[in-house]
This record gives C-alpha cells, sequence and structure tokens, in this order.
C-alpha cells in the first residue's frame, strides 16, 4: 500500500539533469609476488600487500563469484576454510561486508584485527601449514562505456536490464570507493537527479551476500519499477 | 589444455608452418583411422560403432557473433569495444606446433577471434629438427619437476634453433606472443623491434628441475610479461605476472548444445543405459588420471546406490603405457556389466560430449593434473562434478559451491553417494559451475584478457614515452 511519503515521493519526480552513463569495469589478474603459507605469514602479508591486493581479495572476488548465493565472501574467508580448516575464523572473515566501507584502508584493519584476536587465542594455529598457499593477486581495472546512458527513469530501467553484471557491481559495490560515502552510483543518481529517495535507501539496504549479482540487478529493477507505478 | 583435435589441421586458415621440416609421430599416429580399431568393452569386448571409425569433416570456424547467444551481447560489445583502438595493430603468436596439444587448439580459436575484431594477428610456428624436440620433450617434463641432466649440447641445440627461427622470422607487430619454453630464446630479437613481447606459459612451473629453469630464466626474464594459467604454477620473476586461464571453446564439438535424440543415439551406440545413474571419468588411460581409483570409488559407492560408470578416453593404442593402463582398468573392473570401458579415437569429439551431457555426475580423480580442461568441459555441461584437488582443479572447483574436491578413492566414492542421493544440491553446484566457466573459463573471456594486456601494455608504453 502506498504510503503519504511514497505518494509525495512519486509526485516529486523529476526529469534529470544529467543522464546516468553505464559503465562497465574489465580486469586484469595480476599474479603478486606475496604469498603466505600459513596464518601468521597471512597476517604479516595483510599488513604491507598494496591496497589493491585487499581490493582483489574482497571487493573484485565476490564480482567474480557474483553468481553463488550463498558461501562465498571473500578470499580470505574462503582460504581459512579450506586450506587452514579453521571455519571460525573463516566465519569472521565471511561475515566482512565490503560495503561497510568506503576505502580499503579500514576493510585492510578490519581484517588484520580479525586474524590477530583469532591467532591471539589460538596460538598453535598461526604456524600450521596450509594445503596450499595464499597467492596474492590484484586486478588491472579498466573502465569501459557501454551503449546505455539513460536520461528517463525507463531508459534507466533499460539499461539496468541490459548490461552485464559487471557493470552493476562496478556501480553497486565498487562505487562507494570512488564515491567515499556509505552509497552507491544507481541510489545516488535516482535521489540526486530524479528525486527518488526513498528507493535510493532501498536499494542500498540490498543484501549482496545473500544474492547473486542477477538477483541484485533484478531487485533494484523491483524498487525502481515501483516507484514509476 | 584438453585432447587434441586433429581436425585442427584442416580448420586454421592463418597458420605459418612453412618451414616446418616434420610433424612430430604422435600427430601422425593420431591421424590414423588405424588407431581407431580398438574394443569398447562392457564386460564383453564389443568393439566400437562404426560411426567412430573415422574422422568426420570439421566443421567451419564459428565467428564472433555465433558468441552472443551463450556469453551475451554486452560481451560482445565489450570486445568490440576493447579492440576498436587496436584496428590496424598487428600481433604474432609463436609456438611449437600447428597440430596437436592444447596450445595449438586454443591458437586455432584465437587467432580468427582476434582477426575478426581486425587486430590481424599472425601465427608463426617454430621449425626444427628431431634433436630439437627431443630437447624440448625433456625440457618440458623437466619443467614439470621430472629428474633431468642437463647438458652443454642441449642447450647449444636449444640455442641454434632458436638462432635459426629467429633470423627467419620477422617482428614487425605490435605485440608478439611467444607460447611456452620452446621458443623462448626468440626474445632476443627483442631490442631490434617495437613490440610488447609477452611469454604465455602454458605449463605448471610450480616445481621445476632447477638446471633447466635457471638456463630458461634469464631469457624469460627479458620479456615484458608473463603470463601463467595458475597462480600456484608461477615463478618468482623481475617482471609482471598475469593469470590467464585456460578456456574451451563453448562452440567447438566437444561442447556444443547438442539435441537429446542425438545423446540418446551415441548412448545406445555404446550401450549406456540412460535411465540408471551414470558416473563418468574422461581421460587417458594415464596412471596419473587415476582410472583404477576410480573403478574402486565406484565399487565401494556401488555397495549403496545403482549406477553405471564410464570411463572414456584415449591414448591406449598409440602409447604403450596407455595399454597397460587399459588393461589394469578392465582386471580391476573385472567382469561387472555396469562398467563401460571406451578407448576413443581422438575425433571423437561429439561422442565425448554426449557422454559427458548424458552423465549424472561427472570424476576427474587426477593424482596430478595441469590446468584440466576436462573438468572444464564437465562444468560447462552444468554436471555436478567430482574432481581431486590438485594442479589448476581448484580454480575451478570451489568445494561444495562449484563442485566437490576430494583426496582419496574413499572419499570420492562418498561424493558419488551424496550426490547421487542429494539430487538438488548436485543441481546447484552444477549450475553453479557452468556460471563459474561462463565467467572465467570460455575462449570469449580469452580473447578479452588479449585484448586488455594489450592496452595495459600499450598504456604503460604511452606513460614510459610521456615520463621520458
Amino acid at each position: 500500500m502506498a504510503t503519504a511519503e511514497n505518494l509525495a515521493e512519486k509526485s516529486a519526480l523529476r526529469k534529470p539533469q544529467k543522464p546516468f552513463y553505464f559503465n562497465n569495469s574489465e580486469h586484469l589478474l595480476r599474479i603478486g609476488r606475496q604469498r603466505a603459507s600459513d596464518l601468521s605469514a597471512l597476517l604479516q602479508a595483510l599488513q604491507t600487500v598494496p591496497d589493491d591486493c585487499i581490493f582483489q581479495h574482497t571487493f573484485r572476488t565476490l564480482q567474480e563469484h557474483h553468481f553463488i548465493r550463498q558461501g562465498f565472501s571473500n578470499d580470505f574467508a574462503h582460504w581459512s576454510l579450506f586450506a587452514c580448516n579453521e571455519p571460525a575464523l573463516a566465519e569472521q572473515f565471511a561475515s566482512v561486508d565490503v560495503r561497510e566501507f568506503t576505502a580499503i584502508e579500514g576493510l585492510r584493519r578490519r581484517m588484520v584485527e580479525i586474524l590477530d584476536e583469532f591467532l591471539q587465542s589460538h596460538n598453535m594455529s598461526g604456524s600450521r601449514p596450509a594445503h596450499e598457499p595464499f597467492y596474492f593477486c590484484a586486478a588491472d581495472i579498466v573502465v569501459l562505456p557501454t551503449a546505455f546512458c539513460a536520461d528517463t527513469l525507463k531508459a534507466f530501467l533499460d539499461g539496468l536490464n541490459q548490461v552485464s553484471v559487471h557493470s552493476i557491481h562496478h556501480h553497486f559495490i565498487e562505487a562507494r570507493l570512488r564515491l567515499h560515502r556509505m552509497s552507491n552510483d544507481f541510489s545516488q543518481w535516482l535521489e540526486s537527479e530524479i528525486g527518488l529517495r526513498e528507493a535510493a535507501d532501498a536499494i542500498e539496504r540490498i543484501d549482496i551476500y545473500a544474492n547473486t549479482m542477477e538477483g541484485v540487478r533484478r531487485q533494484i529493477a523491483r524498487i525502481v519499477s515501483q516507484s514509476i507505478h | 589444455m584438453s585432447s587434441d583435435d586433429p581436425r585442427a589441421i584442416s580448420a586454421n586458415p592463418t597458420v605459418n608452418t612453412q618451414a616446418r621440416t616434420e610433424v612430430p609421430r604422435r600427430d601422425v599416429e593420431r591421424r590414423s583411422p588405424h588407431s581407431a580399431r580398438r574394443a569398447s568393452d562392457r564386460g564383453n569386448n564389443r568393439p566400437l560403432p562404426a560411426s567412430v571409425l573415422t574422422p568426420p569433416t570439421p566443421p567451419p570456424p564459428p565467428h564472433l557473433d555465433d558468441y552472443g547467444a551463450i556469453v551475451g551481447q554486452s560481451q560482445l560489445d565489450t570486445l568490440r569495444y576493447l579492440a576498436k583502438e587496436f584496428k590496424g595493430k598487428t600481433i604474432k603468436m609463436v609456438n611449437s606446433t600447428a597440430v596437436g596439444g592444447g596450445v595449438a587448439e586454443m591458437l586455432n580459436r584465437l587467432v580468427p577471434l582476434l582477426s575478426e575484431l581486425e587486430v590481424l594477428t599472425h601465427w608463426d610456428v617454430i621449425t626444427g629438427g628431431n634433436d630439437f624436440f627431443e630437447v624440448t620433450k625433456a625440457f618440458h617434463n623437466a619443467l614439470h619437476g621430472a629428474p633431468y641432466q642437463l647438458t652443454q649440447a642441449a642447450k647449444d641445440i636449444f640455442l641454434m634453433y632458436n638462432e635459426q627461427n629467429r633470423r627467419r622470422m620477422q617482428f614487425g607487430e605490435d605485440l608478439v606472443v611467444i607460447h611456452d619454453p620452446q621458443p623462448a630464446a626468440l626474445v632476443l630479437s627483442r631490442p631490434h623491434t617495437p613490440a610488447h613481447w609477452v611469454w604465455r606459459c602454458h605449463i605448471d612451473l610450480s616445481n621445476p628441475n632447477p638446471g633447466v629453469w635457471e638456463f630458461l630464466r634469464p631469457f624469460v626474464a627479458q620479456y615484458d610479461t608473463a603470463i601463467f594459467s595458475s597462480q600456484s604454477f608461477t615463478q618468482q620473476l623481475p617482471i609482471p605476472q598475469y593469470l590467464f586461464y585456460p578456456c574451451i571453446d563453448p562452440l567447438s564439438e566437444k561442447n556444443k548444445e547438442l539435441a537429446d535424440s542425438q545423446v540418446q543415439q551415441i548412448c545406445d551406440e555404446f550401450g549406456i543405459d540412460r535411465s540408471r545413474p551414470i558416473v563418468t571419468q574422461v581421460s587417458r588411460f594415464d596412471r596419473l588420471k587415476d582410472p583404477v581409483g576410480v573403478v574402486q570409488a565406484y565399487k565401494l559407492a556401488k555397495k549403496y546406490i545403482d549406477c553405471q560408470l564410464v570411463l572414456a578416453g584415449g591414448g591406449a593404442s598409440d602409447d604403450p603405457e596407455g595399454a597397460t593402463v587399459l588393461q589394469e582398468v578392465k582386471e580391476a573392473a573385472g567382469n561387472d556389466p555396469d562398467i563401460i570401458i571406451l578407448d576413443l579415437p581422438p575425433w571423437c569429439a561429439v561422442q565425448i560430449n554426449a557422454i559427458q551431457r548424458a552423465s549424472t555426475i561427472i570424476v576427474q580423480k587426477s593424482l596430478k593434473e595441469g590446468f584440466g580442461l576436462t573438468v572444464t568441459e564437465a562444468l560447462w555441461k552444468a554436471k555436478p562434478t567430482i574432481a581431486s584437488a590438485v594442479g589448476g582443479i581448484p580454480n575451478q572447483i570451489l568445494h561444495k559451491l562449484t563442485g566437490v574436491l576430494v583426496h582419496s578413492i574413499e572419499g570420492c566414492a562418498f561424493q558419488i553417494r551424496y550426490l547421487l542421493t542429494h539430487p538438488e544440491f548436485a543441481r546447484s553446484i552444477g549450475s553453479s559451475g557452468r556460471e563459474h566457466v561462463k565467467e572465467n573459463f570460455l575462449m570469449t573471456n580469452d580473447v578479452k584478457r588479449w585484448l586488455l594486456l594489450f592496452r595495459i601494455l600499450e598504456q604503460a608504453k604511452g606513460q614510459l614515452s610521456h615520463a621520458a
């Protein structure tokens, strides 16, 4: 049922002054020099590897596995479970939501904190060799335009439904590192250019860890459609 | 890479093999129809059906637009956009064989697709005598960790043929890609060319023979960048290293969609009963693929659940060790009528495709593996896959997400039972496995990676010239 605020929002819809340009980011995986063969080595490396390595194993790996609905959140969690057999640590790593961070440094600090605390309470775990090493990688990123540029909500929906899931990831998840605020390109545009504040908030609340990226796309489209009708 | 496809011989319009003096013996044998005269066993040593005894006519190679229905228009748009800035630029690919082997199979697809994107790509093959290929074969094994005493004579042979090829070849292209160790020393031409030089290593260098690697390393270090198929296959080098996963072609005979009637017909020909669960391993009869271990796992599982086992592969008729392994597999199978052993000729890609599609579960219980493209093929067909955690397989199988990893015969047996009795979970990992392949291991991904690398190298050069 439409609320008063909802109705007020619909009546306040305006034509955007700036169109929404759908972009796409493509990545080429670079193999880093650092690797960790146990959890102590991982802790040391987490503190020193370049930001783009942290980005790769958290934000990017989420994109690479966008089709998995549950059980995969970042490479540190995956490695802790399957190479180190440390399910408790894996759960803690997995609970980190990358969207709570607007800069890599904060995310790195959180990962270091988790591992440091874990190793303090599990003395023997640090030096136990992993089944396979953790190879630190990073991505060279190329941002490309797509054919879609929206200057109406209908065109926005058209673009949203047709771009690749990488474009969705680019605008919805990576965006906060660009914007340095807890938002995403879609919400930002819908609120500032169209006046759809409630829809913008609803989109920001979508749970990316309980959805595939296709699921995220569908939810955004549903929220925007409901705002139009 | 996956098993060789002899049809590549006539399907390749661009390769320059002018100076190749000799086709390796294994390639000749693979093209021989006589090698098809082998047995298919279902307890009773029944011969293979006549339909597989001669190689079929190769289909025309696909065009870029043909991939649209599979990867989506947006992916093709990305490729076209990336390629736009390289119109008129040229790439040279150099490897050591035009036919046979996964690299040739991959180049057969990659080269025409890049050229269709108007990034003109030449493919050259180095030449050499038997002595050269004996040395490079020994290098290949040694780089995989086999014991080997590197001699000065071997080094001289390697360097002499590389020098001969270097003098014969022109390197006027904008990007030169040298595949694998055999032509690695061609990089000595680099100072005389404007090109970016890339070394694409398709083999596992994680545990190389130190003598051979120390000999090759100074050549590799002269490239602009090196590319590996898995993080775990790399060595420390002073140049940037990138990860390019090996890829399959979703439109090849081995991976294209098949009508159910065709799958049924092929199963009927081989005596495979589609009304009962089918567990399959596709691989050469090679101890490293552990086919006997698969039979043992099947037998353990069969105590609890009805199923058939299909072991489909080749290599037994042109490899003495393969014949021994085949015999061992037959002995392990005994007279169980539900174990179907197929020693197929190498052109049976459609048959392999159909068997994979008919399977309920696919197994790859290798003891050692390269990247494991048979796993990629299984995942692409959305098949719940059980595989050993070796080589590049963990890149493809995320345990319990895109497949199941195992470490023993008992583990494999348990997972066969589990997947056969939990079809919903099996379907779910199969479906994620297919998405994983679509995202990472299709030929269009390979084309994109080359274009991205070209762009990154050009940008780096631009920045360097700007700084200068």
